[in-house]
């Protein structure tokens, strides 16, 4: 805690009371409801949460250590980067020639395969279909 | 939501759609699925409170969206290839320096932005849909906030999967109020002026501890919130001062409500110094509520708050008065 609050004496009591006070709730303790999302967690940490939705986030922090101590990490964690510089949003005009190799190089570093199956989930082609289907057949 | 607001909401995410797909006209998002978007979060706003939605709220709501942000995730969540190429150019190195910064190892910190992209690209499929952690992004908060957070959850559920005995909650116990456990040390009793003399002590102790209790209770939950990141999670005043920044912070506006300082400035910075104020303004609150209990409830007179009030502050140089708070605060947990 910084020092450098001037207070009465007898804010000052207050003050250390309300320390230990505070220290000593079993602040632990999980709230009523669930977790705050990682979304809106952000949000507020960046203070864009709108008023209707940050109210029920406070009162959640106030009831959630761990909630509230992820968010004070958060808080944290964004002065430390406050200061990096913002790229352009705007899409580089470049061609992303090399995107499969990017992505089949790490999900196969990720998942242990071949770069091919990186993109298992895209759709089969028409002949791939068709292979399939008579493949099916013949069995 | 009525006809009028509904068609106002789809004309103003039309206009989004025209500006993010100009930017980024290789990203393949359709209107529908950037509308489908944006009608979640609107939903989502609409359930949070009570009263009935204004084109104002919506204006304000829309009004703060990243939309840049929210169409490249909306894309990478779709697994358009020209959007992760960008993502990845854009973002990646600002992961892993996060990712650095608060893992312990370089190891530990590659692992996790590896960890972090499955997550984002999705290896579960649910009824034949992959599904990608760009679908939670909501563009309420900026990409680069959101992947802080998903970091930051990363090391933790990493952590605590090293750790099965321990659980998260005993986890972040250590990290962030470790000491909070103190045993009472019972002072020891001698003869019968002593024995008088601690029954009455102990009077005035049983009675602080519930004024303080009911003092911090009366407060809001705003101020609340800022006393508890100051004195349990030991945030600095530039850290809180960093969270109210943003003049839309809702934060800043409850601590602003009554003060003329926000009708001459509203848009003005807010320092350390301000939130000092803040914190002073809640300590004096906190202040008048303790007495004010001890008066009218407890029965105590104005003399007597003073020696509860030094009883009090002599027992913070030990354990004593700690440990009867935590176990005041058992009993009546246990009452309840």
């Amino acid at each position: 805690m910084e020092k450098n609050i001037q207070l009465n004496p007898q804010e000052l009591q207050i003050q250390g009371l309300l320390d230990r006070y505070l220290a000593s709730r079993n602040t632990m303790t999980e709230a009523g409801t669930a977790h705050i999302d990682e979304d809106s967690l952000s949000a507020f940490v960046e203070g864009t949460l709108n008023a209707r939705e940050a109210e029920n986030v406070t009162s959640h922090l106030v009831d959630c250590g761990f909630c509230r101590h992820a968010s004070a990490e958060l808080i944290r964690l964004e002065l430390a980067f406050a200061e990096e510089e913002v790229p352009s949003a705007a899409p580089s005009s470049s061609e992303p020639t090399k995107m499969s190799e990017v992505l089949g190089r790490l999900f196969s570093k990720i998942f242990g395969t071949a770069d091919g199956a990186v993109f298992a989930h895209e759709e089969k082609t028409e002949g791939e279909e068709k292979a399939e289907d008579e493949d099916e057949k013949g069995q | 939501m009525n006809e009028d607001l509904q068609r106002h909401c789809e004309e103003i995410i039309g206009q989004m759609y025209a500006r993010c797909h100009e930017n980024a006209p290789n990203f393949g998002v359709t209107h529908e699925c950037f509308s489908s978007s944006l009608n979640a979060t609107i939903d989502r706003f609409s359930s949070s409170g009570d009263k009935t939605l204004t084109i104002k709220d919506i204006d304000d709501l829309l009004g703060q969206i990243q939309a840049d942000d929210l169409f490249l995730a909306i894309a990478c969540a779709n697994g358009n290839e020209r959007a992760w190429w960008d993502f990845d150019h854009q973002h990646r190195s600002y992961m892993e320096r996060v990712a650095r910064h608060l893992a312990r190892t370089e190891m530990d910190a590659t692992d996790i932005v590896d960890a972090v992209y499955e997550q984002l690209y999705g290896t579960r499929i649910v009824d034949g849909e992959r599904v990608s952690k760009f679908a939670t992004y909501s563009g309420r908060g900026s990409l680069r906030g959101w992947l802080r957070t998903v970091i930051w959850h990363s090391l933790v559920d990493r952590h605590r999967a090293g750790h099965d005995e321990v659980s998260l909650d005993e986890m972040t116990e250590n990290v962030g109020e470790g000491t909070a456990h103190a045993s009472f040390a019972e002072p020891p009793v001698g003869g019968e002026t002593e024995m008088v003399d601690q029954i009455t002590r102990d009077r005035y102790r049983k009675v602080t501890v519930k004024a303080i209790e009911s003092a911090f209770g009366s407060l809001e939950d705003h101020e609340k919130l800022i006393l508890l990141y100051y004195h349990v999670e030991n945030l600095k005043l530039r850290e809180i001062s960093r969270l109210v920044e943003s003049e839309d912070s809702p934060l800043r506006a409850w601590f602003q409500r009554k003060s003329q300082t926000r009708e001459k400035n509203p848009a003005g910075r807010i320092h350390e110094s301000t939130v000092m104020r803040w914190l002073e303004k809640c300590y004096a609150k906190v202040l008048q509520s303790f007495r004010t209990q001890l008066l009218s409830e407890d029965g105590i007179k104005d003399g007597e708050i003073e020696i509860c009030m030094q009883l009090a502050t002599q027992d913070l140089t030990g354990n004593s008065f700690f440990g009867l708070l935590t176990a005041s605060r058992t009993a009546s947990d246990v009452s309840k």
